[in-house]
């Protein structure tokens, strides 16, 4: 993994250029990075999630934004299979680094990377160029029944009282059951956990009552939350969430720091695109970025924006360190040596 | 606001030149998706979602909306005249559908299905703007072991399909449980027979293995005796189903649309397990089951009448709870969000304009799939006529694109050429393909169904008794078992 954060801060120097040389139009200082034989066809954004998630949703906004900065033409194609190892390995190792191809992508590459790519690619093969948007897990609980109207701290403590009560829905091999894990080991609770395939069907099984908690994303559950069907529990965020506010964190509930769980969404290119290329499609993703239409659209999909990475110069060191903090859960639960 | 005034509203919504154009537009580009062998309806709508970005949010989603239903319309078309599917929707239609089409009677069965189509497409739709908020509410309830009695009663129904021998029938449905095992598993989220495969942890792609066993196995079978003639040399008689079709097929229209609209409801479930479910229902109800896969309307018509109904079911927790049952209407979900709308519980209240426009706009787009698909029977009648060697190498061509178009992934074209040659070795050693599929389409949910009640139960299996709903369904599916053994004793004809 040392080749890795290796990696990550020579992308940062990379960008760092680009960005600097901002002056106030996006589209002026874009015609000046733009390379004399690029593009010639349409770029692509890779997705290697199915259309209509919120992987695909954001990066279909994004290449919207940067069709309407740029003027270059952009595909969004969904390559999917294998939970998005698929189209990791497809973008770590076949894509060719030529500019045409740029993957949007969550930080659950880093789980894949470390633990399932088996040493045939790694996230050095994958270079980020934009910070798009964030989703943090959050815990929600029911409006009715034996559980309605307990905080975060109550349910844990129930499922201290009675272990293996509490149902808690799940997905396998996943930050939503990571963050089981890590609650379970700190507070002695045990939970009942039952598996889905997403935090979406879970959020269903508990407005069905077929759980006692779920665990999602606000752009999930925000539906239910307004027809008062879910109660917010906690979110694992740094910070409480500007929609939220009333939400406490789980670390502050619980005085600590390690509860930090959140889906990190990112445009990456392969490595070797060539360095002109790269820092053209870097500034245009932030020349979108920079237009409060689409800040506006992500909001209202019910995304946030992560402070610690919406500096663009520092974007791989930061990007690298959630990565490294990610890597020793790993190692710290033996499940990487 | 009442459904009658709901819909008045929506029909003041769509009736206006621009949405009921995109609505026959979306009706046109379904029917041909649903033609086109291997395109499927998922694989259009992603990529005609950018499209709808600068339509209004009303136009773009009856757009689409409609492409999904119009797909349902036009597979059967290549299924009764190629015995190739058009969509794994269409599997079961090939069965009877193409015998019929040998037999002369293509006209019929086209004719049949269209018909069925409209009339389960407009019941379902009828039964959403009366019921819809109702069904929700109901849909929601049903947890992990209620999905388990379900998919339990599916499983037995299947048996019903078996044809020929019991003993390949059942080594078939072993087999496509077994391929269905490949992949991550749901309950502890480690690889099973991927053989350290990137490609194989996402599972085996149903459509791949559905156009490999029918599509590509079909090319082989008929390549083998390439005689120079045509699919049908004769001329095709009786364009138009007689009133001894429509005799036969009305109640299985009417049993095809009640189990699909239901079955689209059930998260995994829609419009593939609803046609092959109603295809045994028909066989299992019919006093002579021995005509089925010999030319029986009912084979056809209960399965596309099902297949239609199954999509109006699953728009249903989609637009009134903002929850996908399917991967089709996942998409619609992400279109609507990027059309900054939020889908969930009060989209019904908070945007009447839009559910309702929705609704309103399935009744005008399935008139126009009517309009459009009757007319087109005669049409692609015609297709019988196109040589083999012009035929073949375009179903190919289709099938390849169809298949990558899904995930873009070539390893799916693998499966898919695999699959091929599997299908023509089992059909030349007479193996049913049909009770593969069902079993491979059935045993994902079935067992993520099963380990979640089980791991959510405090008294392990006891939950499926405790829950009336799953202990009525798997009451029934025991009695079906049963009936299924005296019939087949005494008369010792199950075949």
């Amino acid at each position: 993994m040392k080749q890795g954060a290796l990696a990550w801060t020579l992308c940062a120097a990379l960008i760092a250029t680009p960005v600097a040389a901002q002056s106030g139009d996006p589209k002026a200082d874009l015609a000046k990075l733009k390379p004399k034989d690029f593009p010639t066809q349409p770029i692509e954004f890779t997705v290697v999630y199915p259309a209509g998630g919120g992987m695909d949703v954001t990066a279909r906004l994004l290449a919207k934004y940067v069709e309407k900065w740029s003027g270059d033409r952009v595909i969004v194609n969904n390559r999917t299979g294998g939970a998005g190892m698929v189209g990791h390995s497809y973008l770590a190792t076949q894509a060719k680094p030529d500019g045409y191809t740029v993957g949007v992508l969550a930080n659950l590459v880093w789980g894949d990377a470390m633990l399932r790519a088996q040493g045939r690619w790694s996230l050095s093969d994958l270079e980020p160029i934009g910070y798009l948007n964030s989703d943090a897990l959050t815990w929600v609980g029911p409006t009715e029944g034996p559980y309605k109207g307990m905080s975060v701290k109550d349910i844990v403590q129930a499922a201290k009282d009675k272990p293996g009560t509490i149902r808690i829905a799940t997905v396998p091999g996943s930050m939503w059951e990571y963050i089981v894990e890590q609650i379970e080991a700190s507070s002695g609770a045990k939970f009942l956990r039952v598996p889905f395939q997403g935090g979406g069907a879970g959020i269903t099984a508990l407005v069905g009552g077929n759980v006692d908690v779920a665990q999602g994303f606000y752009s999930e559950f925000r539906g239910h939350l307004e027809a008062g069907k879910v109660a917010p529990l906690a979110v694992a965020a740094a910070t409480r969430m500007d929609f939220l506010k009333d939400m406490p964190t789980f670390n502050e509930t619980f005085g600590a720091s390690e509860y930090l769980w959140q889906v990190i969404r990112f445009a990456i290119v392969p490595k070797g695109t060539p360095a002109d290329r790269k820092a053209y499609l870097a500034a245009a993703i932030h020349a979108a970025m920079k237009d409060a239409e689409l800040i506006a659209e992500y909001r209202k999909a019910g995304v946030y924006f992560d402070p610690k990475l919406t500096d663009s110069t520092r974007l791989a060191d930061d990007l690298g360190a959630y990565a490294e903090a990610e890597r020793q859960f790993y190692v710290k639960t033996g499940r990487l040596k | 606001m009442d459904a009658l005034s709901g819909l008045l509203t929506g029909f003041a919504v769509i009736l206006t030149v621009q949405n009921l154009y995109l609505c026959f537009l979306g009706s046109l580009i379904g029917t041909l998706v649903g033609v086109l062998p291997g395109v499927g309806p998922l694989a259009a709508l992603a990529l005609l979602l950018p499209v709808t970005f600068t339509m209004s949010p009303v136009g773009g989603m009856v757009m689409l909306a409609s492409i999904f239903y119009g797909a349902m319309y036009g597979g059967s078309t290549t299924s009764v005249l190629l015995n190739i599917p058009g969509e794994a929707a269409s599997v079961v239609t090939c069965i009877d559908g193409h015998q019929m089409a040998r037999q002369g009677r293509a006209g019929a069965a086209l004719g049949i299905a269209a018909i069925g189509s409209f009339i389960a497409g407009t019941l379902g739709v009828v039964v959403m703007t009366f019921f819809a908020p109702a069904i929700a509410a109901a849909a929601i309830r049903f947890g992990p072991p209620e999905n388990f009695g379900l998919m339990v009663l599916g499983l037995v129904c299947t048996l019903f399909m078996i044809s020929g021998s019991a003993v390949k029938g059942v080594l078939m449905v072993a087999l496509g449980f077994l391929t269905a095992a490949v992949g991550i598993d749901v309950v502890n989220g480690r690889e099973r027979f991927t053989f350290g495969s990137v490609d194989l942890s996402g599972g085996v792609e149903l459509l791949a293995v559905v156009i490999g066993l029918f599509g590509v196995a079909e090319v082989l079978v008929n390549v083998e005796t390439l005689t120079p003639s045509t699919l049908l040399a004769e001329r095709i008689t009786g364009l138009w189903p007689t009133l001894a079709d429509w005799r036969a097929s009305w109640r299985a229209m009417l049993r095809g649309s009640g189990l699909g609209f239901i079955l689209g409801l059930v998260p995994g479930g829609g419009p593939v397990t609803a046609s092959f479910m109603s295809y045994a229902l028909e066989k299992r109800v019919s006093p002579h089951p021995e005509r089925f896969g010999k030319g029986a309307i009912e084979g056809v018509a209960g399965p596309e009448s099902a297949n239609n109904a199954a999509v109006a079911g699953s728009l249903i927790p989609v637009l009134s709870l903002g929850i996908p049952s399917n991967p089709v209407t996942a998409l619609l979900l992400g279109a609507l969000i990027i059309h900054g709308i939020q889908p969930g519980p009060l989209f019904m209240t908070q945007r009447p304009d839009l559910f309702w426009g929705i609704v309103a706009s399935m009744y005008v787009g399935n008139v126009f799939l009517l309009v459009l698909n009757l007319p087109l029977v005669g049409l692609w009648a015609q297709l019988l006529r196109i040589p083999y060697r012009v035929l073949f190498p375009i179903v190919l061509l289709l099938s390849v694109v169809g298949t990558y178009s899904a995930n873009k992934n070539v390893f799916d074209l693998w499966v898919m050429l695999g699959f091929g040659v599997a299908g023509y070795g089992l059909r030349k050693l007479e193996y049913d393909l049909a009770p593969f599929v069902i079993a491979f389409v059935l045993a994902p949910l079935l067992e993520q169904s099963l380990r979640q009640s089980l791991v959510m139960s405090p008294d392990g299996a006891m939950i499926l008794l405790q829950r009336p709903v799953t202990a009525f369904l798997l009451a029934a599916s025991a009695v079906l078992v049963v009936l299924m053994f005296r019939k087949s004793k005494p008369g010792g004809g199950s075949k």
